[in-house]
């Protein structure tokens, strides 16, 4: 009795097989769609966000920036009117607006250079990090306080009172310094060439010729 | 998580050694369900066996609703997944010889090996038949070059160039495969019954 059963189930053998192709492609169709989650679990983006090692001070850019670090690719996110006023040296402009585009992935998405986003301040930076960070690109970081805190500690540096700790004058001093590699001219240094500036006079060494001597009578 | 090689969940360098294993199983497969016979394989040709047609179909339409269904779970993305590139004149042109090929010797590239591993001899005059083929085309190269590089169209799918829903695509293509195994089976009803 089972034997023919099972007979009679299995006379339909391909209608089934076709049967549950069809079903199992229809589900496919009706299955309801959700939006891929592209990039980075949202968890590990959140702590990515909290965690300020993302940011680099200016010091130390100023540092691999004189010391010529190759292994830096500055990306500077403000619009291009701002970007050729004033930019850091050899920064690349891509405006936040063109950051996802095909053209800045080849930039954005490496494995080489550590890439160190600006803005004026950082808060576009900080932007440009998130979207980039959220689709997994490497070695992104941010300059802490972007162009201004570029222009306030390096090229403007703040002179220390007196009462304030050795640190802060060889703080100051390096800033000085960083300043007079990117161009920035102090009044001491121009003392330094007025004293200069005055040739001394020559010292006039007054070579006598000598005479020749006459020639005298020998014996 | 998937595809596994490229997400480095099984390192690249066991390519060759997966591919081998593969290889082995997929060859077993073949001779087992009589792919190594010329007789079976030009059956579709003239109509007295569809195997063919039916096995190859059904291993497309399994493993793409099976891969859309691990890609909707998350087990696989499908967008990581190797496409081969398209180059289209190179590829219809290349289809036409192998399928003159196919119809006169009963069989393609893969189950001729097959065979060959049986010891069947015709097999063997067809595979010493590729060796020749291959060594002209690599002798004639740069007439061939022109061809063989030019139209390309890059890694594209019919999802990208027809801009269809993949889903719904492959409903459809669901439904033709067994529209075309239903209207096989009644060409095979009405065919003579051949013995080979």
């Amino acid at each position: 009795m089972v034997k023919k059963k099972v007979a009679k189930v299995l006379a339909f053998r391909y209608m089934i097989l076709a049967g549950i192709l069809v079903i199992l492609a229809g589900g496919l169709v009706l299955l309801p769609k959700h939006e891929k989650h592209e990039g980075i679990k949202t968890a590990q983006l959140l702590s990515n966000v909290i965690s300020p090692e993302r940011y680099m001070t200016t010091d130390i850019l100023a540092d691999k920036l004189i010391n010529q670090d190759p292994s830096y690719l500055l990306i500077d996110v403000r619009d291009e009117e701002s970007y050729n006023k004033y930019t850091l040296p050899n920064a690349i402009n891509i405006p936040l607006a063109k950051l996802l585009d095909e053209d800045s992935e080849m930039y954005l998405n490496q494995g080489q250079y550590d890439i160190v986003l600006f803005s004026n301040d950082n808060f576009y930076a900080d932007q440009a990090w998130i979207l980039c960070n959220r689709l997994n690109y490497k070695n992104l970081h941010v300059l802490k306080g972007g162009v201004n805190e570029w222009f306030n500690t390096i090229i403007n540096p703040l002179k220390p009172t007196e009462s304030m700790p050795t640190k802060a004058f060889e703080l100051y001093t390096f800033r000085k310094a960083a300043s007079m590699y990117f161009g920035v001219a102090y009044p001491e240094q121009f003392k330094a060439i007025a004293k200069k500036a005055p040739p001394r006079p020559k010292k006039v060494i007054t070579v006598k010729k000598k005479k020749k001597a006459p020639a005298e009578g020998g014996c | 998580m998937g595809p596994l090689i490229p997400n480095g969940v099984i390192p690249a360098d066991w390519d060759s050694i997966i591919a081998i294993l593969i290889g082995i199983v997929f060859g077993f497969v073949l001779e087992s369900s009589g792919f190594s016979s010329s007789r079976k394989l030009a059956g579709i040709f003239y109509g007295y066996d569809f195997a063919v047609l039916k096995v190859f179909f059904t291993a497309a339409l399994v493993s793409l609703i099976g891969m859309y269904y691990m890609d909707y779970l998350g087990y696989v993305d499908v967008s990581q997944m190797y496409v081969h590139p398209t180059y289209l004149w190179g590829a219809i042109i290349g289809g036409i010889i192998m399928g003159a090929g196919f119809v006169a010797g009963g069989f393609c590239p893969g189950t001729s090996l097959c065979a060959v591993a049986i010891g069947k001899i015709d097999a063997i005059v067809y595979v010493v038949g590729i060796m020749i083929g291959v060594f002209i085309f690599s002798e004639l190269f740069f007439l061939f070059q022109p061809l063989y590089e030019g139209s390309y169209l890059g890694n594209i799918t019919v999802e990208d160039s027809l801009g269809v829903n993949p889903y719904w695509f492959i409903f459809t293509i669901t439904i033709i495969a067994i529209i075309s195994f239903a209207v096989s089976d009644i060409i095979r009803k009405r065919n003579k019954k051949i013995f080979y």
